[in-house]
C-alpha cells in the first residue's frame, strides 16, 4: 500500500523554507530526493520523517555522518538495546546478526563506542540500527559524503542488495544526481522550499523540465566516457 | 618545477609519509587521491613547511619552497576566514603585511574571473553562501599571483553543481596565470576531469602516478582500479554509450 | 593504564615538592627573625639572646636554607610531622584534633552547596533564557562576588542576632555547625551551578541527539543516558578546583566564627612562626589536593573514556 504524507511544510525564524508539499512512496520504491545546498531537501526528509511517525508509519533515518546519529560515550551494544527497545521490540539476536552479515560489520565489537571502530563501519552500524523494525520507510541524508568513496560505494552496494529483498522503501537525500541517478527510480527534484518536479528517473535525465532539475542534469557526472 | 624527493614524515612510531616523490610542473595540475589517512594533507602541510620532513627534501626550481611563497585553498571554506573580519581584509591583510601593492585592476579581473561580485567582499564569512566563500578562499590564494598553489580538498564542502562551476573557474584561471596546482581530494571524478597527473596515495607510499586519461580507463594498480570503480558506483564517473 | 597512573603519580611528587619548598622559602623570607618569633611565642616574653641562638642551632636555621628545609623535610618523608617548635608537642596530635572539626565542616558545606546546585540547574535549563534561568544565573553570579567574609557577617547578623534562631560563635553543639557550613556552600554552590547549567545546556546541543529522537527514543531515556553523562563530564572536571575553593573557605570561615579547627590552627602557627605546625597543614591540604585530583582524574577517564586514549 502506498503511503503518503501530505502538509509536509516547515518554517525557521519565521520564514518558510519549506513551502506545502506532499510524498507518495511505494513499498519497495526508492526515491531520491536531489537539489542544490539550501533547497530544502533535508528539511522536507525530516517533516517527512515526524509526520509519517505522527501517522504510526515504521520510519527510520540515517543521517549525513556517524557523528550525528552516535553517542560517544555509549557502546554500540547500549545503541542497540536502546534502539529495540524504542522500538518496543525484545531482544532478538537472530535480526542483529542477520542484519550485521548483510552490511557486514559482524565482526565489529559491540562492547566498544562508536570511535574505535572505523566511520564506514559506524555507518553501516547506524543504517543496521535503522533497519531493525523493518520499517516502511528508510530516509538517507546525504550518506556517502562523510565517507571514503570507497567505502560510500561499498556501503551503497551492501544496502541495495538488502533492500532489494524487502518491502522498505528507499528516499535518499543529496546533492548529487549522478549518485541518486545509479540507485533510485524515481526523483523528486527541489529548488528554495518547493518540489519542482517528480517523476521517473530517466525522464528527469532525458529530459528535464524545471530549471533546477536542468543545472542538477548538466553537472551530474565529472566525466563521461564511451563503453 | 615542484620537486618532493623521497620524503619521509613520522608522527610518533608511525610513518605518515614513506618515502614519497612527486613531480609538478610549472603550469601542470597533479591530483594526488587517496582515503582518509593516506596522508594527503600531510604532504601538503610537508610541502608548506608545516611539519618536519624525517628524511627527503622538498624544492620549487631547486630552491626551499617556501622562496615561491605557494599559497593554499582549505577545505572549508568559512573557516578558512577569521569571522570577524570582512572579506576584503582577510584577503588584503596578508598582502599588506609583505608589503606588496595591490594592483586594482588585478583584483577585479580575478573577481571577475571567480565571479565574485566586488561588494560581497565586503560581508563577513558568515553571510555569504560556502560557494561564495570558498570562491574568495581562491581570490586569497591567486592575489599575489604564486607560482604554485596547493588545493587541500577545495571542493569536498560544496554540492555537486557548485563543485562543477568552482572547478571549471579554477581551470580558467590557471590558464590564465600558469600556475602549477597540486590538488588533493578523495573525489577521483574531480582529478580525472581536470588532472594532467593522476597520484595515488595509500598508507603512506604513492602507489601510482598516471596520466588522467589513462588512470579512467586503465589504471596501473589494483588499489586504482578499486578507487576508479568507486567513482563510477557513485556516479562521479559515468559510462555512456 | 599503569603509565597513566604513573604519570599521575609523577605530577603528584612534583606538586608536592614545589608546595613544601614554596611554603618554607615563604616563612624563611618573612620579615623578622625567625628564631626570636619562636622565643617569643614560646616564652610569651623577652628572652636572652643565648636562648634565641640555642633556637636557631636546634631547627638548623644557622647553616642556611637548604640545611634547614632538609632538616625538616627528612622526618616528614616518613611521615613525622616532628614537634612543635614552641610548645615542643607531637604536631599530629593536635593536627587530627583540629580536624575533627574542619572536615565535618566542609563535608557539610559541600552538601548544601550539592543540594541547591542540582536542583537550581535543573530548574534554570528547563526554559534557557526564560526568567528562571535569568533569575538563577543573576543568583549564582552575586554568590560568587560576595566574598565568605562578608557573607558570614551577613549571616549571623540576621540568624544570629536579630532572629535569635541558630548560634554563631565557637563549636559547642552541632548546631553550631550550620551557619559556617551554610557560609562556605553558599560560595560553593554559586559557582557549582554555573558550571552544572552550562554543561546541561552544551549536553543537550550536541549534534547526535535528534537522530535519536528520530529513532523514537523517549525523553526521560535521552536525559538519562545521553544528556547526564555528557554534563557531568564538565563538572567532574571542575570539582577539583572547587575542592581548593572549599579548603581555603574553610580556613576563613572558622576564623570569622572563631570555630576551633584547621583555619585557627594555621593563623596560630604563622604568627608564631611555628615551622613545623605550618608545614603540617600546608602538606596535608596538598596531599588531600593532590589525592583528590588524582581520584578525580581517573574517574573522568572512566566517565569519558576518549581522554587518554588514542584516536581510533
Amino acid at each position: 500500500m502506498t503511503i503518503t504524507a501530505t502538509g509536509l511544510t516547515a518554517t525557521r525564524a519565521g520564514r518558510t523554507i519549506l513551502y506545502q508539499s506532499e510524498m507518495r512512496i511505494a513499498p519497495g520504491e526508492r526515491v531520491g530526493l536531489v537539489g542544490a545546498s539550501g533547497s530544502g531537501k533535508s528539511t522536507l526528509g525530516h517533516a517527512l520523517i515526524d509526520t509519517l511517525r505522527a501517522a504510526g508509519h515504521g520510519v527510520a533515518h540515517v543521517p549525513q555522518s556517524p557523528d550525528e546519529a552516535l553517542d560517544p560515550l555509549r557502546s554500540m551494544a547500549f545503541h542497540w538495546r536502546e534502539a529495540e527497545r524504542a522500538l518496543r521490540s525484545p531482544p532478538c539476536p537472530a535480526r542483529q546478526q542477520e542484519l550485521f552479515a548483510a552490511l557486514r560489520i559482524a565482526g565489529g565489537d559491540l562492547c566498544k563506542r562508536p570511535w574505535s571502530w572505523s566511520r564506514g563501519m559506524q555507518q553501516r552500524f547506524v543504517i543496521a540500527l535503522a533497519l531493525i523494525g523493518t520499517p516502511d520507510v528508510l530516509v538517507m541524508d546525504e550518506p556517502t559524503s562523510a565517507l571514503d568513496p570507497v567505502v560510500a560505494a561499498g556501503t551503497m552496494d551492501l544496502l541495495d542488495r538488502h533492500l532489494a529483498h524487502s518491502d522498505t522503501a528507499l528516499v535518499l537525500i543529496t546533492h548529487d544526481l549522478g549518485l541518486a541517478a545509479r540507485r533510485v527510480d524515481r526523483l523528486m527534484v527541489m529548488d528554495a522550499g518547493r518540489i519542482v518536479e517528480d517523476a521517473p528517473t530517466a525522464q528527469v535525465l532525458a529530459s528535464p523540465t524545471s530549471g533546477a532539475a536542468r543545472s542538477l542534469c548538466a553537472h551530474r557526472n565529472w566525466l563521461e566516457l564511451p563503453c | 618545477m615542484l620537486s618532493v624527493e623521497n620524503v619521509t614524515v613520522r608522527r610518533g612510531r608511525a610513518q605518515v609519509l614513506n618515502d614519497v616523490s612527486l613531480t609538478l610542473a610549472p603550469g601542470k595540475t597533479l591530483a594526488v587521491v587517496g582515503e582518509s589517512g593516506a596522508g594527503k594533507s600531510t604532504l601538503i602541510a610537508a610541502i608548506l613547511d608545516l611539519v618536519r620532513v624525517a628524511a627527503g627534501q622538498i624544492t620549487w626550481a631547486g630552491a626551499p619552497v617556501r622562496r615561491c611563497s605557494p599559497a593554499l585553498v582549505m577545505q572549508e571554506p568559512r573557516r578558512a576566514f577569521n569571522p570577524h573580519l570582512s572579506l576584503r581584509r582577510s584577503v588584503m591583510e596578508p598582502l599588506e603585511a609583505q608589503g606588496h601593492v595591490i594592483d586594482t585592476s588585478h583584483l577585479t579581473t580575478l573577481c571577475a574571473g571567480l565571479e565574485i561580485a566586488l561588494d560581497l567582499l565586503d560581508r563577513r564569512p558568515t553571510e555569504v553562501s560556502i560557494g561564495q566563500a570558498q570562491r574568495v578562499g581562491i581570490l586569497r590564494a591567486l592575489i599575489a599571483a604564486p607560482p604554485l598553489v596547493l588545493f587541500d580538498e577545495p571542493l569536498s564542502a560544496l554540492d555537486a553543481v557548485t563543485q562543477k562551476h568552482t572547478a571549471r573557474l579554477i581551470a580558467d584561471l590557471q590558464r590564465e596565470a600558469g600556475f602549477a596546482a597540486l590538488i588533493v581530494t578523495h573525489d577521483l571524478g574531480y582529478a580525472a576531469a581536470y588532472a594532467d597527473d593522476i597520484a595515488v596515495l595509500r598508507a603512506g607510499q604513492v602507489q601510482e602516478r598516471t596520466p588522467a586519461a589513462r588512470f579512467v580507463t586503465a589504471p596501473q594498480t589494483d588499489y586504482g582500479r578499486t578507487l576508479r570503480d568507486a567513482a563510477f558506483a557513485l556516479g562521479a564517473l559515468e559510462r555512456v554509450a | 593504564m599503569i603509565r597513566t597512573l604513573a604519570g599521575l603519580t609523577l605530577r603528584a611528587v612534583v606538586v608536592l615538592t614545589g608546595t613544601a619548598l614554596a611554603t618554607f622559602a615563604l616563612l624563611w623570607h618573612a620579615p623578622g627573625d625567625p628564631a626570636l618569633a619562636i622565643a617569643l611565642a614560646r616564652y610569651d616574653a623577652v628572652v636572652p639572646a643565648a636562648v634565641v641562638e640555642q633556637i636557631r642551632a636546634q631547627a638548623s636555621f644557622d647553616d642556611g636554607f637548604w640545611s634547614a628545609f632538609q632538616t625538616w623535610l627528612g622526618p616528614l618523608l616518613v611521615g613525622d610531622f616532628g614537634q612543635s617548635s614552641v610548645t615542643g608537642r607531637d604536631v599530629w596530635p593536635e593536627l587530627m584534633a583540629s580536624l575533627s572539626y574542619t572536615v565535618p565542616l566542609a563535608l557539610a558545606g559541600l552538601a548544601i552547596a550539592l543540594a541547591l546546585s542540582v536542583p537550581l540547574a535543573l530548574l534554570a535549563t528547563l526554559r534557557p533564557g526564560g526568567l528562571l534561568d535569568r533569575a538563577a544565573v543573576a543568583l549564582a553570579s552575586i554568590g560568587v562576588a560576595i566574598p565568605a567574609y562578608w557573607l558570614g557577617l551577613l549571616l549571623v547578623l540576621l540568624f544570629a542576632v536579630h532572629l535569635g534562631w541558630l548560634p554563631a560563635m565557637g563549636a559547642r553543639t552541632p548546631a553550631h555547625v550550620i551557619l559556617p557550613a551554610l557560609t562556605l556552600g553558599l560560595g560553593v554552590a554559586a559557582s557549582l551551578t554555573r558550571i552544572l547549567r552550562s554543561g546541561i545546556l552544551e549536553a543537550r546541543a550536541q549534534p547526535f541527539l535528534p537522530a535519536f529522537r528520530r529513532r523514537g527514543v523517549g525523553a526521560r531515556a535521552i536525559e538519562r543516558d545521553h544528556v547526564a553523562p555528557h554534563a557531568a563530564i564538565p563538572v567532574v572536571t571542575v570539582l577539583g578546583l572547587e575542592l581548593a575553593f572549599l579548603l581555603e573557605g574553610v580556613v576563613m570561615v572558622e576564623v570569622i566564627f572563631a570555630r576551633p579547627g584547621l583555619g585557627v590552627f594555621l593563623v596560630d602557627a604563622i604568627e608564631a612562626r611555628d615551622f613545623p605546625k605550618v608545614q603540617a597543614v600546608v602538606v596535608l591540604a596538598a596531599v588531600l589536593f593532590v589525592v583528590v585530583n588524582l581520584a578525580i582524574d581517573l574517574f573522568y577517564r572512566r566517565l569519558d573514556p576518549r581522554i587518554g586514549e588514542r584516536d581510533a
